[in-house]
């Protein structure tokens, strides 16, 4: 069974960011059953955290409901990522949510990423913006990503045109997921234990006086 | 003493105070400090520690210089650090600060070391943040020693050799102070504390209840582990934040402007969110009693339990009138209440006093099988 996190960052409601996700999430699922493979996806909206979001960042600590949104994104086999482009970035919101997960959570995990923006002209924040960062989380960035304009939503169903892209970039999506073959999920606790362990070396000396 | 100490823990912050808008000088808060810890004796608690920093607005940069004033005017108060930094201080010069500390106070002396997490403090004495875990391994192993041996040779990876080094002096009665080891949430210092056998203290205060759970089982699994006895045997202190009026409500209204402006969470979520998801307390004695009772169910039967009391810009009198709640109406029925089903095999805060006469019997049956 592959399990499917899909974060969305969009903020309005009905939101264009979120209907591009759940369009990948549905050609993606699509793609993966025809090979075969039973899905399961959930969509983790990143408006309804807003504030979790924020308070972790000056807390330090993650809300139970953040914390489950996190254990949601860490525990799934892949993840689609749908951000809204702002002042040629992503949303600030979308950074943050990344910024507070915890280390090593995208780890081996294989991302597709998406975006939508007012106009075409914002198209390259998929490669400058988005992909870098996910690669610096060590995930495995799918090579095709989806960005929408607000005009692609409305365009008769032409060559090139929105549907092609989504579907285009699940099946490539599909193909990388089914090559990395399973993920291990890495435990930064466990490890830094290990690290320590592996340090001291050698056997604990005697009991403490008491 | 009974099983546990209770005690508090002070960062020393120079805090505006938020309702005032006034700042205490350095050499208010100083004095204010000594006078906490003053108090906290007179109202019957057991433990004083003080933080470690290296920068406004904080004041207590030379802890054993504080603790030592303050021994000078306590009794029975065992005065401590929350936490020394074990990376950016010389091992040798902790070795030679508490072992003196230790003289003055007769015994009534033991510290806390930590790692810090303040990026520019390493370069300041002359080290790399980067290097913080290695470095923790390797003065920790030399203060050890220091502690533990006459002549000591030395050599490592960041600090110049020692040849034929003699500690001066000696630690009291040839016994070092015990150790804890404080961590907010790294797993690395439960290992370490663990590995020798030396106490765990969980801050607790800034991170849910689930996370100190964690951290505290963990700690108490390799403790075993390492041969130090039973897991529930393990030495385990815990962290609190509480604020108290008479009355619940009137608790909450007074806090919540220091709350709402603390340094280290204001601005973020609301008193009511923070006090669901952390240990803080604010409210009646009462509430703070269950609350803390309520610690052992995640920890297991524990050894040490200090509270936060004195910051983002409490007044010295207010900080006063929080002793005083704790002194007559929480900590003896903390005292009474903890005792209750705690097990004979769990062993009691560690004091100078148990630690000679451990090591004595220590002696007297190493003498014994000497003599077979």
């Amino acid at each position: 069974m592959s399990r499917l996190a899909v974060v969305s960052g969009g903020l309005r409601e009905p939101s264009s960011t979120r209907l591009l996700a759940d369009r990948l999430d549905q050609a993606v699922q699509h793609e993966l059953s025809r090979a075969g493979a039973e899905v399961t996806s959930s969509v983790i909206e990143l408006r309804r955290l807003g504030r979790p979001i924020m308070d972790a960042m000056l807390t330090g600590f993650p809300t139970s409901e953040l914390e489950e949104a996190f254990e949601t994104v860490a525990a799934a086999d892949a993840l689609i990522a749908v951000t809204p482009a702002f002042n040629a970035s992503f949303s600030g919101l979308f950074k943050c949510f990344f910024d507070v997960l915890p280390e090593e959570s995208l780890a081996d995990m294989p991302v597709l990423i998406a975006a939508t923006g007012g106009t075409e002209r914002h198209s390259l924040v998929l490669e400058h913006a988005l992909r870098p960062m996910f690669s610096y989380l060590h995930a495995v960035v799918s090579p095709t990503g989806v960005y929408a304009a607000t005009e692609d939503f409305g365009a008769r169903s032409a060559s090139g045109g929105l549907a092609e892209r989504i579907g285009r970039a699940a099946a490539d999506f599909t193909r990388l997921l089914r090559s990395c073959g399973t993920r291990t999920r890495r435990d930064a606790f466990a490890e830094q234990l290990a690290e320590m362990e592996q340090l001291l070396g050698g056997t604990a000396p005697e009991r403490n006086a008491r | 003493m009974s099983g546990m100490q209770f005690g508090i823990f002070t960062v020393g912050d120079v805090t505006p105070d938020p309702t005032t808008g006034r700042t205490p000088t350095e050499a208010e808060r100083i004095r204010a400090t000594v006078t906490i810890a003053k108090k906290a004796e007179e109202v019957g608690l057991d433990v004083f520690a003080t933080g470690e920093h290296h920068n406004p607005p904080f004041v207590p940069s030379s802890p054993t210089t504080l603790l030592g004033y303050i021994a000078a005017q306590t009794e029975r108060l065992i005065l401590s650090t929350s936490t020394t930094l074990i990376t950016t201080n010389d091992p040798v010069k902790i070795a030679e600060d508490f072992s003196v500390l230790q003289h003055l106070s007769r015994g009534r002396v033991d510290l806390m070391l930590g790692r810090g997490n303040t990026g520019p403090v390493y370069p300041w004495f002359g080290q790399d943040i980067r290097m913080a875990v290695p470095l923790t391994v390797e003065h920790y192993g030399l203060l050890r020693r220091l502690w533990r041996e006459q002549v000591v040779e030395w050599s490592g990876e960041f600090r110049s050799p020692l040849q034929e080094f003699t500690l001066a002096p000696q630690p009291l009665d040839g016994v070092p102070p015990f150790v804890w080891h404080g961590s907010i949430r790294t797993p690395e210092v439960a290992e370490l504390a663990a590995f020798y056998g030396d106490g765990f203290f969980a801050n607790h205060i800034f991170w849910p209840s689930s996370h100190t759970q964690r951290m505290v089982e963990s700690y108490r699994q390799r403790f075993e582990h390492h041969g130090h006895g039973r897991a529930d045997q393990a030495i385990v202190g815990l962290g609190g934040q509480v604020f108290m009026r008479p009355n619940s409500q009137d608790a909450v209204e007074e806090f919540r402007p220091y709350f709402d402006n603390a340094p280290v969470y204001g601005h973020g979520p609301s008193l009511e969110e923070f006090t669901a998801q952390t240990p803080l307390t604010v409210g009646s004695p009462q509430q703070v009693i269950d609350r803390t009772l309520g610690f052992r169910d995640y920890v297991g039967d524990y050894q040490r339990q200090l509270f936060l009391i004195d910051h983002a810009g409490l007044p010295v009198k207010t900080v006063l009138e929080q002793l005083d709640l704790l002194g007559e109406q929480v900590v003896p029925v903390l005292r009474k209440e903890f005792a209750v089903g705690r097990p004979e095999h769990v062993p009691d805060a560690p004091t100078h006093e148990s630690l000679v006469a451990a090591a004595r019997a220590r002696e007297l049956s190493q003498d014994e099988q000497e003599q077979r």
